[in-house]
């Protein structure tokens, strides 16, 4: 077999050494080594085959970690790592990509060597189009609602049973929902979902309403600070009230768990309770009229936090052109995901927008090194008003 | 939905790296036979690492690129008969020898002068 070897190379050697006479080219300037390259028997079209990795995806490949593609039949699919989620797009070259296995490029060949060696490479596939992923911001809208389905509300009532429907275990929500498994994690702490016998479920908003009233109402009337809450004892009084797990979760959700000399106290978390009582406030009005309603917020916090509204910041909506000024709840999560159609329903919901007011309300739609200026620049349009820039719709919108 | 999960490896280790050939234009066989087993080419490098493709009656003169995003080659895992559809990458391509210069005919009679 190495004498037939041999003698092939040979008879190769003489039609590359013809070629290369040929083709003008000196055998001194050459390494050694010649590629034969050719077609595999099995070659055909690699289409969709060629998928392009940037330099995190690549570290998490030659570490031995997976993706995963998610995707329904009527969404777009994506490519999740364990905590980042890609757009899947496919590009197209006009040049032609040929993948070879056997190939060596100059650095790993040996220069010095006195006969031409050919090595024999065959060309596994060729294509010109290949997958581009691209970083985007996960669609975690559809979470929330999975969640809220059958959202927990309480002890059920005497001699009603708790439904287990539409609740979701971390499997089930990985199979629907088009985030990687962190980011999706990340999100259910924001929308302070809990888990219950293994299952997410969303908690009814006013139940933990009721949660933090019993919670806040404590902290006043026994006038703890509100940075040592104690854990035990919060528990021990309210426990003939909600169940224990449930008072925990909201003080998980409203604080920060620390240890001192062995009991567990929590630091409440001055914007977010304030911010929890405010939207409880809101949540029944249509409008509100600012001055009063900064008095009765102000009013409604346990002892010793402070109200502003930079902590109201992506959940209401100010009117200070109106008199009297008036305050209004627009939660930002409650918004469509889709740009144009965010655009859309903040112009309906009002004609011009200050550049500080507007951009909280689109913050959340910039992709990577996308600025919301560019995002105003493309969906809206600018005009001045009392010196000031505003802006407004670029088609016309029912208001 | 649809999951599809993508392996960087079966055993752990890092996958093999190919090299990738870009050519501008299309590749046809001589007799319209197909590509599939077919002579490509040759390929050879100069002692400064340029590299040089003959195709046929054309040498063409490339360059070595460093891909600034690498490509994965991901192949259907055989998982004997299981369900679930599975891909493992089988190879990363990190390097490209690019073709772009305008193919040079290789004159095989020059006409000598009278």
């Amino acid at each position: 077999l190495a004498s037939l070897q041999r003698s092939f190379n040979n008879c190769k050697n003489k039609e590359v050494q013809a070629t290369l006479q040929i083709a003008k080219l000196n055998e001194e300037d050459l390494n050694p080594t010649i590629h034969c390259l050719s077609f595999g028997e099995n070659v055909s079209s690699a289409d969709y085959c060629l998928m392009e990795l940037d330099d995190t995806l690549c570290k998490h490949i030659e570490a031995g970690q997976s993706l995963v593609i998610r995707g329904d039949k009527d969404e777009r699919a994506v490519l999740c790592s364990c905590d980042k989620t890609y757009d899947l797009r496919i590009a197209n070259t006009s040049n032609l990509l040929l993948f070879v296995p056997g190939c060596k490029t100059p650095d790993q060949l040996p220069i010095t060597q006195d006969r031409a060696c050919v090595v024999h490479a065959e060309i596994w596939g060729f294509c010109n189009s290949y997958w581009e992923p691209r970083k985007q911001r996960p669609k975690l809208k559809k979470l929330k609602k999975l969640l809220m389905e059958n959202p927990y509300a309480g002890v059920p009532l005497a001699g009603q049973e708790e439904s287990k429907e539409n609740r979701y275990t971390m499997q089930d929500l990985l199979e629907r929902i088009q985030a990687s498994e962190e980011e999706i994690k990340n999100h259910l702490v924001t929308i302070h979902a809990c888990q219950i016998d293994g299952c997410w479920c969303g908690l009814d908003f006013d139940y933990e309403m009721k949660l933090l009233s019993h919670v806040t109402q404590l902290v006043d009337s026994e006038s703890w600070s509100f940075n040592k809450v104690p854990l035990q004892t919060s528990l021990e009084e309210l426990a003939p009230l909600e169940p224990r797990e449930m008072i925990e979760h909201c003080l998980n959700c409203y604080g920060r768990r620390y240890t001192d000399k062995g009991e567990v106290f929590y630091a409440l978390h001055e914007d977010k309770v304030c911010r929890g009582l405010a939207l409880m406030l809101l949540q029944n009005a249509v409008k509100f009229n600012l001055k009063e309603f900064q008095e009765v917020w102000q009013q409604s916090v346990p002892e010793g936090m402070s109200t502003r509204l930079e902590q109201l910041k992506g959940v209401v909506l100010v009117d200070r052109a109106s008199s009297p000024e008036t305050i209004s709840l627009l939660k930002v999560e409650d918004l469509p995901e889709d740009t144009l159609e965010r655009f859309n329903l903040l112009f309906t919901l009002r004609e011009k927008w200050t550049e500080e007011d507007i951009t909280t309300y689109i913050q959340d739609l910039c992709g990577e090194k996308q600025t919301t200026g560019a995002l105003l620049t493309k969906f809206a349009r600018s005009s001045l008003q009392n010196g000031i820039k505003v802006f407004n719709s670029r088609r016309p919108v029912a208001t | 939905m649809v999951q599809i999960v993508i392996r960087g490896s079966v055993d752990g280790c890092s996958p093999p790296q190919w090299l990738l050939v870009e050519l501008q234009g299309e590749m046809v066989s001589r007799h319209n036979s197909g590509l599939a087993g077919n002579v490509m080419g040759d390929l050879l490098y100069t002692k400064e690492g340029v590299p040089v493709l003959i195709v046929g009656h054309h040498i063409l003169y490339g360059k070595l690129v460093k891909l600034e995003k690498p490509f994965a080659i991901p192949m259907e895992t055989d998982h004997q008969g299981l369900t679930s559809t599975s891909y493992t990458v089988s190879a990363l391509i990190k390097q490209k020898l690019i073709f772009k210069t305008r193919p040079k005919p290789i004159i095989t009679n020059v006409p000598k002068k009278v």
